[in-house]
């Protein structure tokens, strides 16, 4: 029980402080977001000189209160839910906006991690199997994909497969030109089409690692004594390779893949720059440019609780698989 | 578990071959025609108006980020006023205005007939409820109104002034939209309402939105008989230039406005394709001029500024960064083409194109400094050399700035730059932290003078360095009691002569201190698909700002337009 309430102090520790810095990292850089939005406006049309204070109005950008009151009222209202009001999307709540970018970040990064994550421990499965075979030789080819910079191969395929061979979009989550959003197949059909490509890219990028993590397991574990007992009990080998070897080599490659999904929101970033999706990427892009603080904010705190929500949950999960962990050096 | 592991491959695998399956007839069906999506006879055409990412759905006039066709598509002004042409402010919901002699009093008189797009009539009322409410929140005075309305009868509204306004007109006559009574009058908060279903005059209700894009269709109460002829509006977010560029070639687009450098060829080999150019923004050099309040830099000295005009070959500029597309500009920073008549010495409408590098380095030698032995001038040990800042990814200014680099050495100045990121680029501009930096003089609220040289050249809208200056906004820290006299007068005033004679001493003052050292008249390229509708702004009928980011503007293009196929 002590180890569990360590733990959890630990994380609420670790969310204090990323709260924090939170909290003041987005306040040290230049620029303010009244400045930003009298830019905006002044391509725009004419804008006058009781712009600055009607907009402060507005905006509640009171500057005058000091910094550390400002800070105990962030963390108020980050406890009651209240993200604030988006500067950029004003006066649109950080809550509503992160909610509906969420979806299609999880939607697409989540569901490719998933592929990646499966297709790449089936291979390495086969490969550690077969040792020799064909298929190790697609190990070196699967990690110089990810050993390549992620926004190149993205932009590389993009422009073979979107602008030289037409096959996939360009941008965008779905055709806004001819389809409504909504539970219509013409909806769903024309997401997963515009997903396709991203989706190839992240699982191309991300899929040598697991491969290569579960061959090797696959090949250590293969020599196990319970292995050759097994086969002397003359077992079928795909039992053997199944129940007995790939279910204990794929055990290390499940706490990896535990961790990534609590990357899922945070690496969405040149993902969705690159082809242009929206998702909580773009979202925190536009919310840095507009120094928007509360969006940037809400959008971090997002990041940080999947995140350490992620370990945690390994964590916990570790200790009940392992017991040794549990246990202090 | 086995089991379990295999299903869920082949689940994967079939969802993967699913895909890819939708991706390839998806794509079959998607390179044909574009739309198909309106039928039976509709015409619809789409705009893409600059947005980029999610859309937030904000229709409330009053707000800083409502979405752009609020002003003039859904909600109307009193008044036109267009900026792209010399020209008298078109009726739109009133027909006539009057102010008295004092300028403390405006009478506005408005159209008859007009109504709601809820069937219900538009009268005085709804223009004095207008005022007062802007009057009475703080919060929603961005102009900095200062006037209680009153609605006399039916027809007129009679706004009272704390003192002498004429200088006001543009603003409430042009830039504010007329929102009705009988719903604003309950709503609770009008500082904070995305107004979702905006009830306005203009010839545009709102049909359907998303955070992709939004769709309007045509206003069957509107006003002028017969307008507007196309049935729906569609307006887009699109990621980048590129993706526009590539939406308007693939006919997906009607209607934008990007910098495209390559324009002509593509124009050249698309016959649909037509564009229109309204250069109105004076890219020009903003120096922090004033020494007294805290500028630093061998550009205080108002000889290297002298001297760096008249060192730019404009003509190779205008090649090489502006793609050929950029106009002559007017060292008084007015549009010669547009603001002729406001421009008192002919000398001073348009700037000489070539460089005249004897007689920068004339100014500079007149002025004390001496060529050292790097070919670079100096005076008392200071060398003539200047940094500029430009906002990293803007191609053409950065282009600019190599240019001018070359150029200036040629007459001994130095030009270096760095490249900064768009935050710490205005947050510098606004506290007056640089030498010299790259920018264009923005558009005023309507042709006169008065609303470019009020903000940029009063001394009252400056501050020290380090402080921001107000909005608008003096960034170049000028401080000349001349020019602040002249302005005050001008603004008491409605006669057009003694405005001129105004000007004309301030003309004098700011061509030779040159605080904003004027480069070019940056084009606005605005393109057009003609393939579904006709009767857009062209170069010799600039009836509106083309430009589809324009606000008030697009409500007068989109009535304009007729469907191309009858």
């Amino acid at each position: 029980m002590r180890f569990y309430l360590q733990k959890l102090v630990f994380y609420v520790v670790a969310l204090w402080a990323a709260l924090t810095l939170n909290f003041f990292l987005p306040r040290w850089m230049p620029g303010n977001p009244v400045d930003i939005l009298i830019s905006k406006l002044s391509a725009k049309g004419p804008v006058s000189e009781s712009t600055r204070h009607a907009l402060e109005l507005l905006l509640g950008t009171n500057s005058d209160q000091p910094l550390i009151l400002q800070y105990l009222s962030y963390l108020g209202s980050v406890f009651r839910g209240d993200l604030g009001v988006s500067v950029t999307y004003f006066p649109a709540n950080v809550t509503n906006i992160i909610g509906e970018a969420l979806p299609w970040t999880i939607g697409l990064i989540g569901v490719a991690t998933i592929i990646s994550f499966v297709v790449g421990i089936a291979l390495g499965q086969l490969a550690g199997w077969k040792r020799g075979s064909w298929l190790d030789n697609v190990i070196p080819v699967t990690t110089m994909f990810q050993a390549v910079p992620y926004f190149w191969l993205a932009l590389v395929l993009l422009f073979l497969l979107a602008s030289k061979v037409q096959m996939f979009p360009l941008s965008g989550g779905y055709d806004v030109y001819s389809v409504q959003p909504g539970m219509s197949w013409d909806f769903i059909s024309s997401v997963f089409y515009h997903g396709a490509l991203p989706a190839l890219t992240i699982v191309l990028s991300s899929i040598g690692g697991w491969m290569m993590g579960m061959r090797n397991m696959m090949v250590s574990t293969l020599s196990e004594d319970y292995i050759v007992t097994a086969e002397a009990k003359g077992l079928h080998p795909r039992r053997i390779m199944t129940s007995y070897a790939a279910r204990n080599a794929v055990l290390p490659s499940l706490s990896g893949f535990a961790i990534s999904l609590g990357f899922v929101v945070s690496g969405s970033i040149v993902t969705e720059m690159v082809f242009s999706y929206p998702g909580i990427g773009s979202a925190l892009l536009t919310a840095v440019q507009s120094n928007d603080y509360a969006l940037m904010q809400g959008i971090f705190l997002v990041i940080t609780i999947s995140v350490l929500g992620a370990n945690l949950l390994v964590d916990l999960l570790y200790a009940l698989i392992d017991p040794r962990t549990r246990v202090r050096a | 578990m086995s089991h379990l592991k295999k299903r869920k491959l082949a689940m994967s695998v079939v969802a993967v071959a699913a895909a890819s399956l939708l991706a390839l007839s998806g794509c079959g069906s998607d390179t044909g025609s574009s739309k198909n999506s309106a039928g039976g006879g509709d015409s619809a055409i789409t705009v893409f108006n600059g947005a980029t990412g999610a859309i937030s759905e904000n229709w409330n006039p009053f707000s800083p980020t409502m979405l752009q066709p609020t002003q003039g598509v859904i909600y109307e002004p009193l008044f036109y006023y267009n900026l792209a042409a010399a020209s008298e402010p078109t009726p739109i919901l009133a027909t006539a205005y009057s102010w008295n002699d004092a300028g403390t009093e405006l009478t506005i008189t408005n159209r008859e007939g007009v109504k709601w797009s809820d069937g219900q009539p538009l009268t005085s009322k709804d223009v004095a409820y207008t005022f007062n409410l802007i009057h009475e929140n703080p919060a929603l005075n961005t102009s900095g109104l200062n006037a209680t309305a009153k609605a006399t009868d039916e027809k007129t509204t009679v706004l009272t002034f704390e003192k002498s306004s004429f200088m006001q007109e543009p603003q409430i006559l042009g830039n504010q939209a007329i929102i009705p009574e009988h719903i604003w009058s309950k709503v609770t908060d009008p500082t904070t309402t995305i107004n979702a279903n905006p009830v306005g005059t203009g010839a545009y209700k709102v049909k359907s939105f998303n955070a992709q894009s939004y769709v309007l269709e045509k206003n069957p109460n509107y006003w002028e008989a017969g307008k507007p002829e196309i049935d729906n509006v569609q307006y887009i977010s699109l990621a980048t230039a590129d993706a526009a560029s590539a939406a308007l070639v693939a006919g997906k687009v009607d209607w934008m406005s990007s910098f495209l450098p390559n324009l002509k060829q593509m124009i050249g080999t698309q016959k649909n394709l037509s564009y229109v150019n309204t250069p109105a923004m004076t890219t020009s050099l903003f120096s922090c001029s004033n020494a007294a309040l805290g500028c630093k830099g061998a550009q205080t000295d108002v000889a290297v500024r002298q001297a760096i005009f008249n060192a730019m070959d404009r003509t190779q500029l205008n090649k090489l960064a502006a793609g050929d597309f950029a106009a002559a500009a007017s060292p008084t920073l007015l549009l010669p083409e547009r603001d002729k008549k406001w421009i008192a010495n002919p000398d001073d409408v348009e700037i000489n194109q070539s460089a005249d590098v004897a007689k920068a380095t004339g100014i500079l030698e007149d002025a004390g400094y001496a060529k050292g032995s790097d070919g670079i001038y100096a005076k008392d040990g200071q060398r003539v050399s200047v940094t500029v800042q430009v906002v990293a990814g803007w191609s053409d200014y950065i282009s600019a700035v190599q240019v001018l680099t070359s150029q200036l050495k040629e007459a001994g100045i130095e030009l270096k730059s760095i490249q900064l990121s768009y935050n710490e680029w205005s947050s510098n501009q606004t506290k007056g932290t640089f030498e010299l930096t790259l920018d264009s003089i923005g558009l005023g609220a309507s042709d006169n003078p008065y609303y470019t040289y009020q903000p940029r050249f009063n001394s009252s809208t400056t501050a020290k360095v380090g402080q921001d200056a107000s909005t608008g906004g003096n960034y170049a820290r000028y401080q000349n009691k001349t020019v602040d006299a002249e302005l005050a007068k001008a603004a008491s005033t409605e006669d057009e002569a003694a405005q001129k004679a105004s000007y004309a001493v301030i003309q004098k003052e700011i061509v030779r201190d040159l605080p904003y050292i004027p480069i070019y008249v940056n084009s606005t390229l605005t393109e057009f698909n003609t393939d579904r509708a006709t009767g857009w702004p062209t170069n010799d009928d600039k009836y509106a700002f083309a430009a589809s980011w324009k606000s008030w503007d697009n409500g007068i293009v989109l009535k304009s337009l007729t469907p191309a196929k009858k």
